[in-house]
C-alpha cells in the first residue's frame, strides 16, 4: 500500500523491484496491481493527489511527454555514489566506527509547511525512522542521541543510547511544531553533551532543517568556531534552499550539506549519512578500547535489570563481565562500571566498512558474446525484450556477470560477492 | 595558457577560456586591426575584464610598432581594484622578458591616495594638500627658511626628484594598485598621487575612474599626456549618456548665489589686501593676459587645477577680453552676473530658454558679452591662483557660476536653461533654481572620440545596442552583444503579472495608490521571504513610492509578517545611513537571520554594489523604473532627442527603464557559480521582453511570462531546490588550450 506519503518514492521501489521493465505502460499496469491487493484499480480510483504521475513525465527535445526512464535514473545515481565512496575507499581512509551522533529535528514554523505530503514534519519523521534503524544497522558499535529545535528553543529528546526502538517512540511522540527556529541554540546544547564522550569516540550533529532562518540569541558564527574546536562534524539536510550558514557550518566542521528536491531524494540524502565517514586527522593514531563481550544469563537467574529498574529473568539481558550487572540490550555501556558492552557480531557487522565489495563494471552487451547470459546472482536473463536497455554490470575480480538489482544488492546488503566467494570455495 | 586567435598569439592567465571569451577577443581584435571604435555588451560574471587587457596586451607585444598604452576607465574604486588584481595575474603569465617594462597603475583623487599623517586623517584632503604643496607655498619656504612654513616632505621627495628628473627610480616596473601606491609612497617617503599622476605619462596601463575622461573640470589633468595611439576602455558604463550629460550641467539656486556673493566679497578683500603688500603680483598677472598669453603652460604645472572645458579650439587660442583683464574689472563683471541671476531665480513662473537668448539677456540687462562669459572660469581660476587661495572649496559658489556662464557663453545648441520657481512634486515648497541642462551626451564624449584611435565601450546591460551610437554620436566598427553559456540555468527571470486573486499589479499612476495592488505586492513579498534563504533585494520606482508603499504595508500588518521571516532594511538618501543599513543587511544574511533590503531603482545602491551569492537569491523589481516624465529636463531633453536624433520620446522612455532594471536585476549574479533568481512584477513588462538584454531574455521562458504570485512561489522553491545541488565546476562551460588548437586544426581543415 502507499504510505500517507507515498508520492514518488513508491512508485520508485516497487519499480525497481519489479525488476527488468519491458515497457512503461506494462509496468504501470504492475503497480497498479500492487497497489490494489490484486485487483487492478481503474484510473478514477487512483488517489491523484498521492500518486502524482504527472511528476514522472518529462518533455523531450520535440516537446512530447515521456515517462522518466525511472530505473535507468535510479540506477545511474546509485552508481555514482557508489563510484565516489568507492574512491574514497581506495586510498584506504580509516573510519571512524564508533560514531555519537545527535539527530537535530527542526520542528519550527516551517516544518509545518505542505510542499512535502502531508507535511515536511511528518516526511522528515517517517525517514528518521527508517534512518535510525538503518543506522544502527550499519554502525552496531555507535550511540545516537535526538534534539528537536521549537519556538527557538532546542530541547534533548532522548539521551545518547544504542537502542533504536526507545529513540523512535520518543521522536513519534513528540510531533507538532511552533516558532522559530534557532541553529545556535541546538548547537550550544549539543556542544554540551558532546563534550563529555571518550575520545576515541567521533562525534557527529546531523541537522534535518525545514527552516529558511535561523534567530539566534547571540552570534553564531561563535558557535560554529567553538563546534569546529571541538571537532564536533556538523552536517545539514535542508529541505527547501541553500542557507548560507549551513553551508558555512558545515564547510568549517567538515560535513555535508545537502538539499532534498523531494521525499525519496531526502530519504537517500538521508541514507548517505548512514556509513561511518572517514576518520578525522587527529583520531587517526591508534586507540586501544576496552570492551566487554558479555553473556546472556542463565534462564533461572532473576535480577533487576540496570536500565529499567525491572525484575527480569536473566535469559531476557546480559550480564555485565566486570561488575555482573544485568543490562537488556547491546550496545551499550554498562551503568555500573562504565565499561563499553557489545556483542561479536556488532564487531563484525563493522567490518565490511573497511573492506567493500569492489565497484562492478559497467557494460554494454553485445550480442553472439559467449556467457553472460543469465545474471549470476538471480539467473533471469540479461537479455532485454526492447532491448532499450541491456546494460550489466560485471565484477572485475570474477568476471560473472549481473543485472542491475543484484548489483545494488550485493553492495548495499550482502557486502560479498557471490561470484568471487563461490570461486574461493572451488579453489580451496 | 597560449593560444593562437586569427593569427595573433594571445597570453590568457586563465587555464580555460570560455567561448564567450573567445569571440570577445576575436571582435575586440578586429576593432583594433581597424583602428575603430567598438561596443561590446558581455553580462558580468563571464570575464570581460580579463578579457579585455589579455587581448589588448597580447596585441601590442605581437605589434611592436604599437606599443602599449592602454586606458581603463572603471566606475568605482573597487572596480578599479579588481581589474589591477586581473592585470597583476596576467603579467604573471607573460614572458618576464616583456612582464618587466611594462607598468600599469591605479589613479584616484588624493583622498584615496594620501599619505601625509595629517592630511589624510583630516576631512579635507584636497584643501589640506594644497596649503602645503601649493606653488607659492613651496616658494615661500624655500625663499625664507627660518619662517618654518609647514610643507609635505612627501611632496619635496617628489618635487626633487622630479626636477632632476630620476622619478623612474622610485617607481619599478610591474602593477600598482592603490594600496601598493600607498605603501611604497610610505616606504620611500614620496607623495603617491604626485608620482602616480606624473607616471601616467610613462605608464603602460593606467585604470582610473572615467571622471578623468568624460568630466571638463578634470579631464585635463591626465589627458593632456595622452597620444592618438592609446586604447581607451570605458567598462561598466551602460548610463555613459547621463554622466556626460552631468558633466555638463549646473544648477544654480538660491543658496549657490548667496554663496557666491560672500565669495565675492572675500575676493575683493583679497584684492585689496594684496594690492596694499603685494601688487606687483596682479600686475604681473595682468601684464600675462594683456600679453595674449592664455594662462596655460605659464603656469607651474603642478598646480593643475587649471581647467580646460571641452571647448572648441580657435575659442583657446583667442585672448582674454581686455575688461576682465584686471582683477578688479573682473570682480565688478561678476558682481554685475551674479545679481542679474539672482534677479532671474526670483520668477513666479517657469521659464525655458535657449543658451543663446539667455546670453542676449545677460547682455541687454547686466552688459556682459558672450565672448567674456566664455572666459569667465578660467579667469576665475587665474585669479584665485593668483590671490593664493588654497582653499578651493570654500569658493565652490563662485566657482559654479563661472561654469555656468562659460557654458552658456561657449555652446549654442543642445542646451536650454530652465528657471523653476517650485518643484513640481511639491508645489508648497518655494525652492526657485535655475538648471542649465545639457541634452546632447556626444558633447562631453565627442573630444574623447575624437583623440583616440579606438574606444571601447563595454559593459553588461548595453541594450538596444543600436541607440548607443546615435544617443553619443559616433560609429563604432564593431557593435555586438554577447550572450553567457552556462553549465546551468542558474538565473531565473519571471515577470508577475497578476497577484494571488488574479487582479493585475501595476506601478502605473493610476493603479498605484490602489490598495489592492499595494496588498499584492505586499502579500508577493511576504510569499518570497517565507520561500527564498538568506537576502532579499527590493527595487521600488523612485522614494516617494517606496516610503507609500512601506507605510502602508505597515498599517495592513503585512511588514510584521514579513519581520517574522527576514529583517527589513531600507536605503534613504542619505549615504551614511545606507551603508549603515547595508552593513546590517550583509550581517543579517551571513548569520543566517535572513534580510530584505528595499532600494530605489534609481538611487545609489544600484549603482556600484553587489548583492551577490547570499546577498541576493531574488530580487524584486517593482514596477517599471519610468523616469519622472513630467520633469521640465527631460520634457526639453526629449524635445531635443526627437529633433536631432529622431528617436521617439516612448522608445527613449522605455529604453531608459529598462536599462534601469536590467542594471538593478543584474545585481544579483556576479560570476557563474553563483544563482539568483528575478522577478519583474508589473502587468505592463511582458511586451517590452525585446528590449532586455540578451542574456536575461535568452533565460525568460515562455512559461515564465505571465505568472501570478502563487505559480510564481511554485517555480521560485522549484529553482531554489534545484540550484541547491552539487554542481561539477570542473565540467563548467571553459575551453582548454587543447581544444583550441583542435578547433583551429578543424577550421583549417575545412
Amino acid at each position: 500500500m502507499y504510505g500517507v506519503g507515498g508520492g514518488g518514492g513508491g512508485f520508485n521501489a516497487s519499480s525497481t523491484a519489479s525488476g527488468r521493465r519491458r515497457n512503461q505502460e506494462e509496468d504501470e499496469e504492475d503497480d497498479e496491481e500492487e497497489t490494489g491487493d490484486g485487483r487492478v484499480l481503474e484510473a478514477w480510483e487512483r488517489a491523484y493527489a498521492d500518486d502524482r504521475s504527472w511528476e514522472a513525465l518529462q518533455e523531450d527535445e520535440s516537446g512530447l511527454l515521456r515517462p522518466i526512464d525511472t530505473k535507468n535514473l535510479v540506477h545511474s545515481q546509485y552508481r555514482r555514489r557508489l563510484l565516489l565512496r568507492s574512491a574514497a575507499a581506495a586510498v584506504r581512509i580509516q573510519k571512524g566506527l564508533i560514531r555519537y551522533l545527535y539527530i537535530v529535528i527542526d520542528l519550527s514554523r516551517a516544518a509545518s509547511e505542505m510542499d512535502y505530503r502531508p507535511s515536511r514534519m511528518a516526511v522528515v519523521a517517517k525517514c528518521a525512522e527508517a534512518f535510525i534503524r538503518e543506522f544502527f544497522d550499519q554502525n552496531p558499535l555507535s550511540h545516537v542521541g535526538l534534539v528537536t529545535i521549537k519556538d527557538g528553543i532546542s530541547h534533548r529528546l532522548t539521551d545518547i543510547g544504542g537502542s533504536p526502538e526507545s529513540q523512535i517512540k520518543a521522536l513519534m511522540g513528540k510531533l507538532e511544531c511552533s516558532g522559530d527556529s534557532s541553529l545556535q541554540n541546538a548547537l550550544e546544547l549539543i556542544h554540551g553533551y558532546l563534550n563529555q564522550i571518550p575520545s576515541y569516540g567521533h562525534k557527529e550533529v546531523l541537522i534535518l532543517y525545514s527552516a529558511l532562518n535561523t534567530c539566534d540569541p547571540g552570534d553564531v558564527m561563535e558557535t560554529v568556531e567553538k563546534c569546529k574546536k571541538s571537532k564536533i562534524r556538523c552536517s545539514v539536510i535542508g529541505l527547501a534552499a541553500e542557507i548560507f550558514i549551513c553551508k558555512h557550518l558545515c564547510e568549517e566542521t567538515g560535513g555535508s550539506y545537502t538539499v532534498a528536491l523531494d521525499e525519496s531524494h531526502f530519504k537517500e540524502l538521508l541514507l548517505e549519512h548512514a556509513p561511518p565517514p572517514p576518520a578525522i586527522a587527529e583520531y587517526a593514531a591508534a586507540n586501544l578500547i576496552k570492551m566487554g563481550f558479555p553473556q546472556r544469563g542463565a534462564e533461572d537467574l532473576i535480577s533487576i535489570c540496570s536500565c529499567h529498574k525491572k525484575i527480569k529473568s536473566g535469559a531476557e539481558g546480559y550480564i555485565c563481565p566486570r561488575c555482573k550487572v544485568n543490562v537488556c540490550e547491546l550496545p551499550t555501556e554498562c551503568r555500573t562500571c562504565g565499561l563499553t558492552l557489545v556483542s561479536s557480531p556488532h564487531l563484525a557487522r563493522s567490518y565490511h566498512h573497511l573492506f567493500p565489495v569492489a565497484p562492478f563494471d559497467e557494460v554494454t552487451f553485445k550480442l553472439g558474446q559467449k556467457g553472460g547470459q543469465n545474471c549470476y546472482g538471480c539467473q533471469q536473463s540479461l537479455i532485454n525484450s526492447d532491448s532499450q536497455s541491456n546494460l550489466h554490470v560485471r565484477c572485475p575480480k570474477c568476471n560473472q556477470h549481473f543485472c542491475f538489482d543484484c548489483d545494488i544488492y550485493i553492495h548495499e546488503s550482502l557486502h560479498n560477492c557471490p561470484g568471487c566467494e563461490s570461486q574461493r570455495s572451488f579453489s580451496s | 595558457m597560449w593560444f593562437d586567435l586569427d593569427g595573433l598569439p594571445v597570453c590568457f592567465p586563465y587555464d580555460a577560456i570560455y567561448p564567450e571569451q573567445h569571440e570577445y577577443m576575436g571582435e575586440l581584435k578586429r576593432a583594433l586591426d581597424a583602428r575603430g571604435h567598438a561596443l561590446l555588451e558581455m553580462p558580468t560574471g563571464t570575464g570581460k575584464t580579463a578579457a579585455l587587457i589579455s587581448l589588448i596586451t597580447s596585441y601590442a607585444l605581437a605589434n611592436p610598432s604599437r606599443p602599449l598604452r592602454l586606458f581603463y576607465c572603471t566606475r568605482t574604486v573597487h572596480e578599479m581594484e579588481k581589474t589591477l588584481a586581473e592585470l597583476r595575474l596576467l603579467f604573471s603569465h607573460l614572458p618576464p622578458a616583456d612582464a618587466c617594462r611594462l607598468l600599469a597603475l591605479g589613479l584616484s583623487s588624493r583622498k584615496n591616495l594620501c599619505v601625509h599623517p595629517q592630511v589624510s586623517a583630516s576631512g579635507a584632503v584636497d584643501t589640506g594638500c594644497r596649503r602645503l604643496t601649493a606653488s607659492w607655498v613651496c616658494e615661500k619656504a624655500a625663499y625664507d627658511r627660518e619662517s618654518a612654513t609647514p610643507l609635505c616632505d612627501y611632496f619635496e621627495t617628489f618635487d626633487a626628484a622630479a626636477r632632476k628628473g630620476d622619478l623612474a627610480l622610485y617607481i619599478q616596473p610591474g602593477v600598482y594598485t592603490l594600496a601598493d601606491l600607498r605603501s611604497l609612497g610610505r616606504e620611500r617617503r614620496i607623495c603617491p598621487y604626485f608620482l602616480a599622476r606624473h607616471m601616467v605619462k610613462h605608464a603602460n596601463v593606467v585604470v582610473y575612474s572615467y571622471q578623468y575622461l568624460l568630466d571638463p573640470r578634470v579631464a585635463s589633468i591626465v589627458s593632456s599626456e595622452m597620444q592618438k595611439d592609446c586604447v581607451v576602455v570605458f567598462d561598466e558604463v551602460h548610463n555613459i549618456d547621463n554622466v556626460c550629460i552631468e558633466a555638463l550641467s549646473v544648477s544654480i539656486r538660491k543658496q549657490t548665489i548667496q554663496g557666491a556673493k560672500g565669495n565675492l566679497r572675500h575676493i575683493s578683500q583679497q584684492i585689496d589686501r594684496f594690492k596694499a603688500t603685494d601688487a606687483s603680483r596682479l600686475n604681473a598677472e595682468y601684464r600675462r593676459l594683456v600679453d595674449g598669453l592664455a594662462q596655460r603652460g605659464n603656469l607651474p604645472i603642478s598646480d593643475a587645477w587649471l581647467a580646460n572645458l571641452a571647448l572648441p579650439d580657435d575659442i583657446l587660442k583667442e585672448a582674454v577680453p581686455g575688461n576682465i583683464r584686471k582683477a578688479e574689472h573682473f570682480l565688478t563683471v561678476l558682481w554685475r552676473l551674479v545679481r542679474n541671476l539672482d534677479e532671474r531665480v526670483d520668477t513666479e513662473n517657469v521659464v525655458n530658454e535657449r543658451p543663446v537668448s539667455f546670453a542676449t539677456s545677460i547682455y541687454s540687462l547686466a552688459g556682459i558679452e558672450t565672448t567674456t562669459l566664455r572666459f569667465l572660469y578660467d579667469r576665475l581660476q587665474s585669479l584665485l591662483l593668483t590671490l593664493e587661495i588654497t582653499d578651493t572649496d570654500e569658493f565652490m559658489h563662485i566657482q559654479k557660476i563661472c561654469d555656468f556662464a562659460t557654458l552658456i557663453g561657449t555652446y549654442k545648441r543642445g542646451f536650454s536653461i530652465i528657471i523653476e520657481p517650485y518643484d513640481d512634486r511639491m508645489p508648497d515648497i518655494r525652492d526657485p533654481v535655475i538648471q542649465l541642462s545639457c541634452h546632447d551626451a556626444s558633447l562631453a564624449i565627442q573630444p574623447v572620440f575624437n583623440r583616440f584611435q579606438t574606444v571601447v565601450i563595454t559593459s553588461g546591460t548595453l541594450s538596444p545596442i543600436d541607440l548607443y551610437p546615435r544617443l553619443l554620436n559616433f560609429n563604432p566598427v564593431i557593435s555586438r552583444s554577447f550572450t553567457m553559456s552556462l553549465t546551468r540555468d542558474c538565473i531565473c527571470p519571471m515577470v508577475l503579472t497578476r497577484g494571488s486573486d488574479q487582479l493585475p499589479v501595476s506601478t502605473k499612476f493610476d493603479m498605484r495608490s490602489d490598495p489592492g495592488v499595494v496588498r499584492n505586492y505586499g502579500r508577493l513579498l511576504l510569499e518570497m521571504a517565507s520561500a527564498v534563504p538568506d537576502g532579499i533585494v527590493c527595487f521600488f520606482v523612485s522614494y516617494s513610492y517606496m516610503d507609500g508603499i512601506v507605510s502602508s504595508w505597515n498599517d495592513m500588518g503585512i511588514l510584521q509578517e514579513i519581520m517574522q521571516h527576514k529583517l527589513v532594511f531600507i536605503e534613504t538618501p542619505d549615504v551614511v545611513e545606507t551603508t549603515l543599513a547595508l552593513d546590517n543587511y550583509r550581517k543579517a544574511c551571513d548569520c543566517g537571520r535572513g534580510a530584505v533590503f528595499f532600494s530605489v531603482a534609481r538611487g545609489k545602491v544600484v549603482e556600484g554594489i553587489d548583492f551577490n551569492r547570499h546577498y541576493g537569491r531574488l530580487v524584486i523589481m517593482f514596477g517599471v523604473p519610468f523616469q519622472y516624465t513630467l520633469s521640465k529636463i527631460l520634457r526639453a531633453r526629449l524635445e531635443y532627442l526627437r529633433e536631432t536624433s529622431q528617436i521617439q520620446e516612448g522608445d527613449f522612455l522605455t529604453f531608459d527603464a529598462l536599462r534601469q532594471a536590467a542594471q538593478c536585476v543584474g545585481r544579483v549574479i556576479r560570476s557563474k557559480a553563483d544563482y539568483g533568481m528575478m522577478i519583474f512584477a508589473d502587468k505592463s513588462r511582458h511586451d517590452k521582453r525585446s528590449k532586455l538584454p540578451g542574456w536575461i531574455r535568452s533565460h525568460l521562458h515562455d512559461a515564465h511570462l505571465n505568472l501570478s504570485t502563487d505559480m510564481a512561489l511554485h517555480t521560485a522553491r522549484e529553482f531554489l531546490r534545484r540550484m541547491a545541488q552539487p554542481y561539477d565546476k570542473a565540467g563548467s562551460s571553459g575551453q582548454t588550450e587543447e581544444n583550441l588548437q583542435d578547433k583551429a586544426r578543424d577550421a583549417m581543415e575545412m
